[in-house]
């Protein structure tokens, strides 16, 4: 457990004075913060039910404009919740460098909404095509080498610098493999810590993305156990880095191109991540979690289902490390 | 180049160019699939956009979908996505091109309405997001108190007007709302009703009608920064008195101003 995010009380007072005072405490377990992702389906349901959510999560895209219904919508959500800010098009990792226009949007929708945290993901999307720069509106993988690195900290610093907050970074499900392995390649979660330690950014961990990745893994005659990579990765990341953890469903899909699993968010959470969502609170303490679905969006109360589902897992695996 | 650059240059070139299969194949020197197969990963990114481009360009443009098609549609947007790649990390910014798309595509050329209904289509995207506007209705006093020679007024945001040789509102409205019919459009069509259209922002909500006679010259003029007493004199055909209370109840007059205290 992380003592930061403890609660720690003396226990017992110490009744014999000769005795030297008790060193040792009882920790109660750590309050964890669920929330959801709020879409278009659910936009009026919440608002009218405003059920028992510690914080709603949006993509920053979303509400890029300078006015207009969805703004408002989010603001009337604001006045009851705090506000997770999750891009999906900052093109964190591009050589090119960042868009300066969206770099504008997201300060500005910053400053108007106060998240609780904001964050995008270890990706690239903008680059070269045609004689100028376009934007895939995807979340592509990086190679994990040292120069993919030196852009992704340069990019993320001028992110911070910008907002004025610290920056959250999450881990991908990556369809592509970078090829020919470079000698200096990293291991995904070497290259993550690497990224926070220099720039001081956080991490946000969605572990159904590495379930995801060590599925397609094993399909891909790499890896023998996807359960026992996982838990791995999980226990090389900096546990003080990592800032919030996201759960979603992913599917696997088999069609005349071949085989494979991808992170569609179009499901429930399955009982391997559930698995090691518990693995990941003994390791990180009490981070903040969210459920995604953004796909084939189910009624309201599916997606409080899961949250209280993790809210219970996380109540009893804290429990325990307290 | 840089390696990192080369190597995000060719993914992005197998996801946009058209033809695929070059690109494709150059791709592969520097990246493989994940999944059974070493296509297969790329596939995921590739449809990725296709259905991207469906969804974003259906939401901008609702009636375009009626009138071509689910399919066809379809098969618009992803022509589109090759051609015009997204410039933006927010997808609904891009579409703005498919009017001139529309207009340079062969097989569209029977129906020489459709470039005319995308703009009208972008317009009222393009003011959903507008600045919130802000009335403040009792400047609309200044009409009787001051020259409109010296006056202006302010305007709902996402204010646009658009002349078309088409019944376009007609067209529009009858996707839209249901009213005019379908029957009636096809009269007008053959007739080959010229109509102007307005499109603004009242409160949180798009609205478009047909613009009145000389509402649009008005509404331009204004728009450029013309005092109201030359403005309404350049809108010959327009009853201003009988205008101006219908503007101000539908959101598009905001109040006035002087324009030397502006």
């Amino acid at each position: 457990m992380r003592p930061r995010s403890s609660r720690c009380k003396p226990a017992t007072p110490n009744l014999f004075a000769t005795m030297p005072p008790l060193t040792a405490v009882v920790c109660e377990p750590a309050k964890i913060e669920v929330g959801i992702g709020w879409r278009h389906p659910h936009y009026a349901a919440l608002l009218q039910e405003r059920p028992d959510l510690d914080f709603l999560e949006v993509h920053s895209e979303n509400f890029f404009g300078a006015g207009g219904a969805a703004l408002e919508v989010l603001e009337r959500g604001r006045s009851s919740y705090p506000v997770s800010l999750h891009g999906v098009g900052l093109s964190l990792g591009s050589a090119v460098g960042l868009d300066p226009w969206h770099l504008d949007q997201l300060a500005a929708l910053v400053q108007r909404v106060d998240p609780v945290r904001v964050s995008d993901h270890a990706s690239f999307a903008r680059g070269h095509f045609a004689g100028g720069a376009v934007h895939a509106a995807d979340l592509l993988p990086l190679p994990f080498t040292p120069e993919a690195l030196n852009v992704l900290c340069t990019n993320v610093q001028r992110v911070q610098d910008r907002l004025q907050r610290r920056f959250m970074v999450e881990n991908l499900s990556a369809y592509l493999q970078w090829k020919p392995a470079q000698e200096d390649a990293l291991p995904e979660f070497e290259f993550l810590n690497a990224l926070a330690r220099r720039t001081g950014c956080s991490l946000l961990v969605d572990v159904n993305n590495i379930y995801v990745n060590a599925l397609n893994a094993q399909m891909a005659g790499l890896c023998a156990d996807p359960l026992a990579a996982c838990r791995e990765w999980l226990n090389q990341i900096a546990p003080e880095a990592v800032a919030e953890l996201h759960l979603a469903g992913h599917c696997r899909v088999s069609d005349g191109h071949g085989d494979i699993v991808i992170d569609d968010h179009g499901s429930r959470v399955c009982a391997e991540v559930w698995e090691l969502y518990r693995h990941a609170l003994s390791r990180f303490g009490a981070v903040p979690t969210l459920i995604e679905w953004d796909t084939d969006i189910p009624l309201l109360n599916t997606l409080l289902e899961e949250a209280a589902h993790a809210r219970n897992i996380a109540e009893q695996v804290l429990e325990l490390a307290a | 180049m840089s390696t990192l650059a080369t190597q995000q240059q060719a993914l992005l070139e197998a996801l946009f160019a058209w033809p695929q299969q070059d690109a494709v194949r150059a791709l592969e020197g520097y990246a493989s699939g994940v999944g059974n197969t070493p296509g297969r990963g790329l596939k995921v990114y590739q449809a990725n956009g296709h259905l991207l481009a469906e969804r974003a360009l259906r939401a901008a443009y609702p009636v375009l979908t009626q009138m071509l098609g689910d399919e066809s549609f379809a098969d618009l947007a992803r022509a589109f996505w090759h051609a015009e790649p997204p410039l933006r990390g927010d997808v609904s910014q891009w579409g703005v091109a498919l009017a001139d798309f529309v207009r340079g595509n062969a097989q569209l050329q029977d129906w020489p309405y459709l470039p005319d209904v995308a703009r009208s289509e972008w317009a009222l995207h393009h003011a959903a997001t507008a600045p919130d506007p802000t009335s403040d209705l009792a400047t609309l006093a200044l009409l009787t108190t001051e020259d409109p020679h010296t006056l202006g007024l302010a305007l709902a945001s996402g204010l646009v007007t658009l002349s078309s040789a088409w019944p376009l509102a007609s067209l529009l409205l009858a996707h839209l709302e249901g009213t005019p019919s379908l029957a009636e459009v096809s009269e007008q069509l053959r007739l080959q009703q010229a109509q102007e259209v307005v499109i603004w922002r009242a409160g949180l909500q798009p609205r478009l009608r047909q613009a009145s006679p000389g509402e649009s010259d008005l509404l331009r003029a204004l728009q450029s920064g013309v005092a109201l007493g030359p403005a309404v004199d350049a809108a010959e055909s327009l009853d201003f008195s009988q205008w101006l209370p219908l503007a101000v109840q539908t959101g598009l007059v905001l109040g006035a101003y002087c324009l030397s205290g502006q």
